[in-house]
């Protein structure tokens, strides 16, 4: 009898020793899911765009949460593959957050690598430029919108800024004129400047073309964005179509350099921030997390406020040296001298645009 | 032979382990041993290249940005169709071969110099003056000539304050090859180098007693005994523009691409790893039948190796 006590004791004990083990193991991952992580690391371009998120985001949220924020300055168009490659092999991406254009950002997105970020509080109350376009829910969040501009050597222009886009096919600055090196921010403008409309993007652009082929002959530089700073620094180029950051950013480095919306218009888009997949879950969390605090008011303002972009949290006032700027647009008004072309018809016809731009300019 | 105890009871350790590790019978493989990691790496390499090939037979889908299930020479009816790829090709087979061939002209004197001269100082500062540019990479060498031949370079500057008007001294074709000359010049001299210094000294004092000048014994005799180094020499270089990749970005100004920033367009920008296989296959095909046809035309012994018979 005292056996069989002492056994059903041991029995019970062992049980309930079992039962409170096996609810261990279950709630720690859920415990676990939160931890932070050692760091975040958070893909950027480099100079005055990682420099403002930075101190816009990075540096407001570790203080907030205690984890620091690493940049990574990996070209967006080199992580990418690296990410893919590791979401399909079922390993840990590189990174925790990609700071990326949208086109690049859809890019992604379609072939899976992104993580759905609808959940975020502070997705409520933004501008719908906020959502992606052509993509079911969140797998990236917009966060600024760009613009392309006409940037130039006021020292080259004395009677006034350019006005038309003509300016890059004026042989009196032959060899003195940039774009980007794959047409980007510029291709529907040429378009325009070619004498073609909205209405023949995607589907005709061959006035765009036509216009490129007159450019080549006008010898351009064709470059990134770090280029344009040096070009304008050594005084290489006179007028370049290049983001209004990088112009802003170079006039605030002692550059003597401006820039205009021509009358053709200029090209506007917008970059995001997504997540790629495969991350362990409590990073993930606080990448997310990381996301969100980039969507306050707080770090919309400060962060886009260095940058020199508007942003998606309604409300915010443009930085003083901005208000009344063309390539900060605020109203309805602003928008029209503006050409925004959504990121599926970009990322189904870039490529194409692409191949003629090197065609015409590797000639 | 004076051999300290110490060192002696080392290498009886050791020989014990190669014993242990190398039997006795497996002496005859100790050659296979040596050449195991070259290999390898080799191995490594063509199994990179049999991926490269792979890709290659797949397009991209542009609605989910992945490479097609199905085989197809559509890649490579790209390279064929659109004639930017040609161009571009033909650009860097042409900067290969000027490259090349103003890289040998300047390397031979310059070795010449630095294995003839009596002086040893001339002969260490021609040493250091090689090496120097060894410790900056090509991509700063790069940013380097843009500070010296830009616009408000110091050239330029040095024209302004002559009174000169400025010159566009970079971002073109000649300023590509230009960088590359001056980047290959220390490998084709490195190369250079030993087959001058395998040929004796009296061996053209032997041409000049027999009435031949300075230059015919440059000319009829150094430079056919030279033949290994030249040829060698050539052919790294040749290899090394075919697929550079920095100058032509930097120094070039967007315009003239090389097949390399082709290449890296195709995986980066356009995100078609198909396409950008192609590509390579591409371009490792050509330069392999090329270096072929001039292993050819000079000779199996062209480098200085012989079998055991000869």
């Amino acid at each position: 009898m005292t056996e069989r006590l002492i056994a059903d004791i041991r029995r019970r004990t062992l049980l309930k020793a079992g039962t409170a083990a096996a609810g261990a193991l279950a709630f720690a991952p859920m415990l676990r899911a939160n931890d932070k992580p050692d760091e975040l690391i958070v893909r950027a371009w480099g100079g005055a765009w990682g420099d403002a998120l930075k101190a816009g985001v990075a540096d407001p949220f570790t203080e907030a949460t205690g984890i620091p924020v690493r940049l990574d300055f990996t070209e967006d168009n080199e992580i990418k593959p690296k990410i893919w490659a590791a979401v399909d092999q079922g390993r840990v991406p590189p990174i925790h957050v990609n700071w990326d254009t949208s086109t690049n950002a859809t890019i992604s997105a379609l072939r899976g690598a992104t993580v759905d970020l609808s959940e975020l509080s502070n997705l409520e109350g933004l501008l719908p430029l906020s959502q992606p376009v052509g993509l079911d829910g969140y797998p990236l969040v917009n966060t600024y919108a760009y613009v392309y501009v006409c940037a130039y050597r006021p020292e080259a222009f004395p009677d006034g800024a350019p006005t038309s886009w003509d300016v890059l096919i004026d042989p009196a600055f032959k060899g003195r004129v940039a774009l980007y090196d794959d047409g980007i921010g510029f291709n529907p403008i040429a378009v325009i400047a070619g004498g073609g409309t909205l209405a023949d993007i995607p589907d005709n652009m061959e006035p765009g073309y036509e216009f490129y082929r007159k450019l080549k002959a006008n010898e351009p530089l064709l470059g990134e964005d770090s280029d344009f700073t040096t070009w304008f620094q050594n005084g290489e180029i006179d007028v370049a179509c290049t983001i209004s950051v990088n112009a802003r950013a170079a006039q605030q480095n002692g550059i003597d350099v401006q820039w205009t919306v021509p009358e053709e218009g200029c090209k506007v888009d917008t970059d995001g921030l997504w997540i790629p997949k495969g991350l362990p879950a409590n990073e993930e969390f606080w990448a997310k997390e990381f996301i969100n605090f980039a969507l306050s008011r707080e770090a919309q303002e400060k962060w886009c406020s260095l940058l020199g972009l508007p942003p998606v949290y309604p409300g915010i006032a443009p930085p003083e040296d901005l208000v009344g700027d063309p390539s900060y647009p605020t109203e309805a008004a602003d928008f029209e001298r503006l050409v925004s072309i959504p990121s599926p018809v970009l990322v189904e016809n870039q490529p194409k645009w692409f191949a003629k731009f090197n065609e015409i300019f590797q000639g | 032979m004076n051999r300290s105890p110490l060192s002696g009871s080392f290498l009886d350790a050791l020989e014990a382990v190669a014993a242990a590790l190398w039997p006795v019978r497996l002496r005859g493989a100790t050659g296979w041993l040596f050449i195991a990691p070259a290999l390898l790496l080799v191995g490594l390499l063509l199994i990179g290249l049999g991926y490269m090939l792979e890709y290659s037979l797949h397009e991209l889908d542009l609605s989910t940005y992945r490479l097609q299930e199905a085989y197809t020479l559509g890649n490579y009816a790209v390279l064929v169709d659109q004639p930017v790829y040609r161009r571009v090709l033909l650009r860097t087979l042409l900067a290969a071969v000027l490259v090349t061939a103003i890289t040998l002209f300047l390397a031979v004197p310059y070795a010449y110099v630095m294995v003839r001269t009596p002086s040893s100082m001339l002969r260490k500062l021609l040493l250091v003056a090689l090496f120097l540019p060894f410790f900056i990479g090509q991509v700063v060498r790069a940013y380097g000539w843009l500070i010296i031949l830009g616009k408000e370079g110091i050239i330029n500057s040095m024209l302004d304050a002559v009174g000169l008007p400025a010159m566009d001294l970079i971002y073109h074709y000649p300023a590509v090859v230009f960088g590359l000359v001056q980047y290959m010049l220390p490998f084709a001299v490195l190369l250079i180098v030993p087959a001058i210094t395998a040929i004796g000294e009296d061996i053209e004092l032997a041409a000049e007693s027999l009435g031949a000048n300075w230059l015919q014994a440059f000319w009829y005799v150094l430079l056919p005994m030279a033949k290994p180094g030249l040829v060698g020499a050539g052919i790294v270089v040749f290899t090394l523009t075919l697929t550079d990749f920095a100058m032509p970005e930097i120094l070039g100004g967007g315009t003239t691409d090389f097949i390399a920033s082709s290449i890296y367009d195709s995986f980066f920008q356009l995100s078609n790893a198909g396409l950008g296989a192609a590509l390579s296959i591409a371009l490792v095909t050509i330069g392999s039948v090329l270096v072929a046809i001039v292993f050819h035309l000079a000779g199996a012994g062209t480098l200085g190796v012989r079998g055991q018979a000869e």
